[in-house]
């Protein structure tokens, strides 16, 4: 089940919404993957049938009309329960609604549940939370991939036709490319944060998990409308990319230049490395230049990243403090800062708890200028690597990942390592860059991938290149 | 004393938009609890703040009326420490680069010659909820949470107590002059920390400094730091050390006790807010708001002493509330005679009444129109300075302007020139004895001639006309 293809269907009235509804409902209440925290079947029926009635009288009033999705537990929804995959606020019931939840729902969207996630985003596997970890849809001794895990899993198995997501280091980008799909993070300010919950606000950004990038490209066409309640959201264009790339035929690469590091290629597993050259062998079939290219800092990318996104969220975290919402420890709490100690302890996973102390000593008066002025000077640097590039290029290819999904428990041996594998999708965080993840290939059953990077506030550009290269593949 | 004294002085004022820092509920002080609240006051999960334009306008206003550099870009920061009032965990301020810095106050010092106070800096904040405890149960309101405050931070520039509250009071008036805060002490409109140390005479060393927080009267300052001053002079004539403690003044007893020892624990972890771009303040803006400036204190002082020849410490006074130069300058509109002489009676009599009523000028039972009838009818002779006090009180007891009350009480000066001649000659002729007397050159009998006539008429006789006739009389 995928946008375009629904919403074509439902014009012709091949299907209903509830029907695509119903389908979906089912496999989301088998949940054979865990992919979902919370089910809103009744909604999900209501919605679909007055999109039905809707749909009858005016015909869809958007590419999402009537199609079902689901949304990461860290978009706020009010009345409906958002716990960003954490203990500490698994009764937290939101009293307000966010950008992505009101500009979805108008345009028509079903909602059919809140779905897994890394508690508060941190984490490359959907493992680090207490709902238990989410599987991978083709594979069940396999990892979704994460942090959006419960997103793509939702996608892959059919309880949604595209989930939202949220990436703060590839948390979109990683799981789409685990589970065979297409994740896009658009440039940071191109989507409102208002309304998901902050992991690292200045790293953070909201995108669809889809079948393809034209299904990417018709969710960017709803939650890139300005939103005045994020003075961070500094763009005005609201996108209008779908009828371009309906438009784009074979041709659209010729005389692209496409730039790549044959280190980061040469970097990966051999099955990954073997997709990747297949995939950028397409690319110069179809007519674009390949160019080599250097990205000198990005080896530093891991260690600044962990440095910015803990940091901040130390301090996004500190609302969590068991006195205004969600989980308090009341039984054994001597006093304020027990309450306080206890709550904390108690609310939060081992990661998150590991992330805080790491953040709250990166910030420490004696070690800031260390650590955390380091990493912002090392993002300045990297910024740079991609800005000199882009002077060569108009896109750039890379790996999502090293390797294919991971064994579920595997993570837990060796947290380093694990960090790492975040070392081709953090690099277009800290710059802020748009980066599109797209299926390629499968190794032993599980899929494989690439990521193209596209320059600041041209997501429009990236869409249509990616569009072009799955244009090519699909026929 | 062997020591200097050294003062600085942390001001929080809150200013007087209607809506909040961040988000647009509405700030009143009289609402029922946690009902002027909000998502984004009450930090629930994936809320961001919102610039509030008019408190950056008023920022601007404080900034360009205490002669500071107005810095074009300011940064935001996030100070973190966790308190149940703080419901982010964090209060959004300005560390590195606030808004406005290197200013300065004019005041007069104990001789009464002009002192420039530095002001080192003026920073964007928020105001934090307010707990209360109710027996074993502490509760929270967010009412306040979010309101917008500027912290003024001087320079350690004042020396003496009256400096202190010098300083305070001009700082006071101007923000009120400015309209950008309420000035209501009772209310908290208006903070102050006062930090005190002492170092032997002459001697270019700090010493240790105290700070006692949130001291609510220009009065009690002057108390709080006088007891400061004399407790570390005993310190460290008893040959101890002063203690860098964080006080309270208590009001009942007159001294002040310890809140918190500081410590080098204290660290409250600042770095940029990443949620809130840095502040632009372009030139034309900063144009537009010194177009709209009131005129200052400052101003006012000079020009009133220019204008109507009054004494500097006067116009001080009449200038220090924005209400009060307003209502002498209303009541010398109508009145022909010496501005000294209407300073007199606004600061003698009528600030005396006002004080001891525990009322402001808004509400004086004289209207300026008033009090320049009363004056006027001195100085035409009507009634004499002495009897004017009577006139004045009985005005303010019953609003009534001063002709009606001079009527009811039958105090009109008898200024028929014939009248008086007549009793005057009546006088003479019974009391030849005296008249010798007078020509035999005894000035004193004068007065008994005078005193004659004032008694014949229940003493309301015009005094300066009684003389001239009775010296013409007696030739």
């Amino acid at each position: 089940m995928n946008i375009y293809d629904s919403h074509s269907a439902l014009i012709k009235k091949k299907i209903s919404s509830l029907e695509l509804t119903t389908e979906a409902l089912k496999k989301a209440q088998q949940n054979k993957n865990n992919s979902f925290i919370s089910l809103t079947s009744d909604l999900a029926l209501n919605q679909a049938r007055t999109a039905d009635e809707e749909i009858s009288a005016r015909g869809p009033r958007s590419w999402l009309h009537g199609i079902p999705y689901s949304l990461k537990d860290l978009f706020i929804t009010k009345g409906i329960r958002t716990t960003a995959g954490s203990k500490i606020l698994f009764n937290y019931v939101p009293p307000y609604d966010g950008f992505i939840s009101k500009k979805i729902s108008s345009a028509g969207g079903v909602l059919m549940g809140k779905v897994s996630c890394d508690e508060f985003g941190m984490g490359s596997t959907n493992e680090n939370t207490p709902f238990g970890p989410v599987h991978h849809p083709l594979n069940p001794e396999f990892v979704a991939g994460g942090s959006s895990g419960g997103s793509a899993a939702s996608v892959a198995e059919g309880s949604a036709a595209f989930s939202m997501g949220t990436d703060t280091g590839g948390s979109i980008r990683l799981p789409a490319n685990f589970c065979g799909l297409v994740g896009f993070k658009p440039t940071y300010g191109r989507v409102s944060r208002y309304g998901q919950i902050a992991y690292g606000s200045s790293l953070d950004q909201a995108g669809p998990i889809t079948h393809s990038v034209l299904d990417a490209a018709c969710v960017m066409e709803f939650i890139t409308e300005k939103d005045l309640l994020d003075v961070t959201n500094v763009a005005n264009k609201k996108m209008t990319v779908v009828h371009e790339l309906e438009k784009i035929k074979s041709g659209y690469l010729k005389d692209k230049t496409i730039g790549f590091s044959q280190e980061f290629i040469d970097a990966c597993d051999p099955e990954v490395r073997n997709s990747l050259n297949d995939a950028l062998k397409i690319f110069e079939k179809e007519g674009a230049n390949l160019k080599n290219i250097s990205l000198p800092h990005l080896k530093y990318s891991v260690a600044a990243y962990y440095l910015i996104a803990t940091s901040e969220a130390s301090t996004n975290l500190a609302r969590y403090d068991g006195i205004h919402f969600g989980f308090r420890d009341k039984m054994s709490s001597k006093n304020l800062e027990d309450t306080y100690i206890r709550s904390r302890t108690l609310g939060f996973g081992e990661e998150v708890r590991k992330r805080i102390i790491l953040g709250t000593f990166s910030l420490s008066a004696g070690y800031q200028d260390q650590y955390f002025a380091q990493a912002c000077k090392v993002r300045r640097k990297i910024y740079e690597d991609f800005t000199t590039a882009f002077f060569q290029c108009d896109a750039i290819f890379s790996p999502v990942c090293a390797s294919v999904a991971f064994k579920q428990g595997e993570s837990k041996q060796d947290p380093i390592k694990m960090y790492m594998n975040d070392l081709y999708t953090i690099p277009v965080n800290l710059a802020g860059l748009p980066g599109l993840a797209i299926p390629f290939g499968h190794h032993k059953g599980l899929p494989t991938g690439f990521q193209l990077i596209g320059k600041s506030f041209q997501d429009e550009e990236l869409l249509k290149i990616g569009h072009a290269f799955e244009s090519v593949v699909k026929g | 004393m062997n020591y200097d004294v050294v003062i600085g002085l942390e001001v929080h004022a809150q200013l007087s938009t209607l809506t909040k820092a961040w988000c647009q509920c509405e700030i009143s002080v009289s609402a029922f609890e946690n009902t002027k609240v909000c998502e984004v006051c009450s930090a629930q999960p994936g809320t961001l703040p919102v610039y509030n334009k008019k408190a950056i306008e008023y920022a601007i206003k404080l900034g360009l009326a205490t002669n500071s550099k107005i810095n074009k870009v300011s940064v935001f920061d996030r100070k973190n420490y966790f308190y149940p009032d703080l419901p982010k965990g964090y209060q959004i301020t300005q560390f590195q680069t606030p808004v406005a810095d290197n200013g300065h106050l004019e005041i007069l010092d104990e001789e009464g010659n002009i002192k420039k106070v530095g002001i080192q800096r003026i920073q964007m904040e928020e105001d934090t909820g307010k707990s209360s405890h109710l027996g074993e149960k502490s509760l929270i309101n967010l009412n306040r949470s979010g309101t917008p405050l500027l912290e003024i931070v001087s320079e350690p520039h004042m020396s003496t107590a009256k400096e202190a509250s010098s300083y305070l009071k001009k700082l006071h008036s101007i923000l009120v002059y400015l309209g950008i805060c309420h000035g209501n002490m009772q209310d908290g409109n208006f903070r102050c920390d006062v930090n005190v140390s002492i170092k032997p005479k002459g001697s270019d060393k700090y010493g240790t400094r105290t700070e006692v927080k949130n001291v609510n009267s220009f009065r009690h300052v002057e108390m709080c730091i006088e007891h400061e001053v004399q407790r570390h002079q005993q310190i460290l004539d008893s040959g101890n050390k002063v203690l860098q403690q964080t006080l309270l003044f208590d009001v009942e007893t007159k001294a002040t006790k310890v809140l918190r020892t500081k410590s080098d624990a204290d660290d409250y972890r600042y770095f940029p807010e990443p949620d809130l771009l840095p502040l632009i303040i372009s030139e034309s803006q900063i144009q537009k708001v010194q177009d709209t400036l009131p005129e200052l204190p400052d101003a006012k002082i000079k020009r009133f002493i220019l204008d109507y020849g009054i004494p500097a410490y006067d116009a001080n006074v009449l200038t220090a509330e924005k209400e009060l130069a307003h209502y002498f300058e209303a009541a010398l509109k109508n009145y022909e005679g010496e501005a000294k002489k209407m300073s007199n009676w606004i600061m003698v009599e009528l600030l005396r009444y006002l004080n001891e009523a525990g009322t402001s000028i808004e509400r004086s039972p004289i209207s300026p129109n008033s009090l320049a009838g009363l004056l006027n009818a001195i100085n035409s002779g009507k009634i004499s300075g002495k009897q004017a006090k009577d006139v004045f009180l009985k005005m303010y007891d019953s609003g009534h302007s001063a002709d009606v009350i001079i009527k009811e009480m039958g105090l009109e000066q008898i200024s028929d020139e014939k009248m008086i001649t007549e009793i005057a000659q009546k006088i003479i002729n019974a009391n030849s004895v005296n008249v010798e007397k007078y020509k035999a050159g005894n000035e004193r009998v004068f007065g008994f001639f005078v005193g004659q006539v004032m008694k014949e008429t229940n003493g309301q006789a015009n005094p300066s006309l009684t003389s001239e006739i009775i010296k013409r009389l007696l030739g």
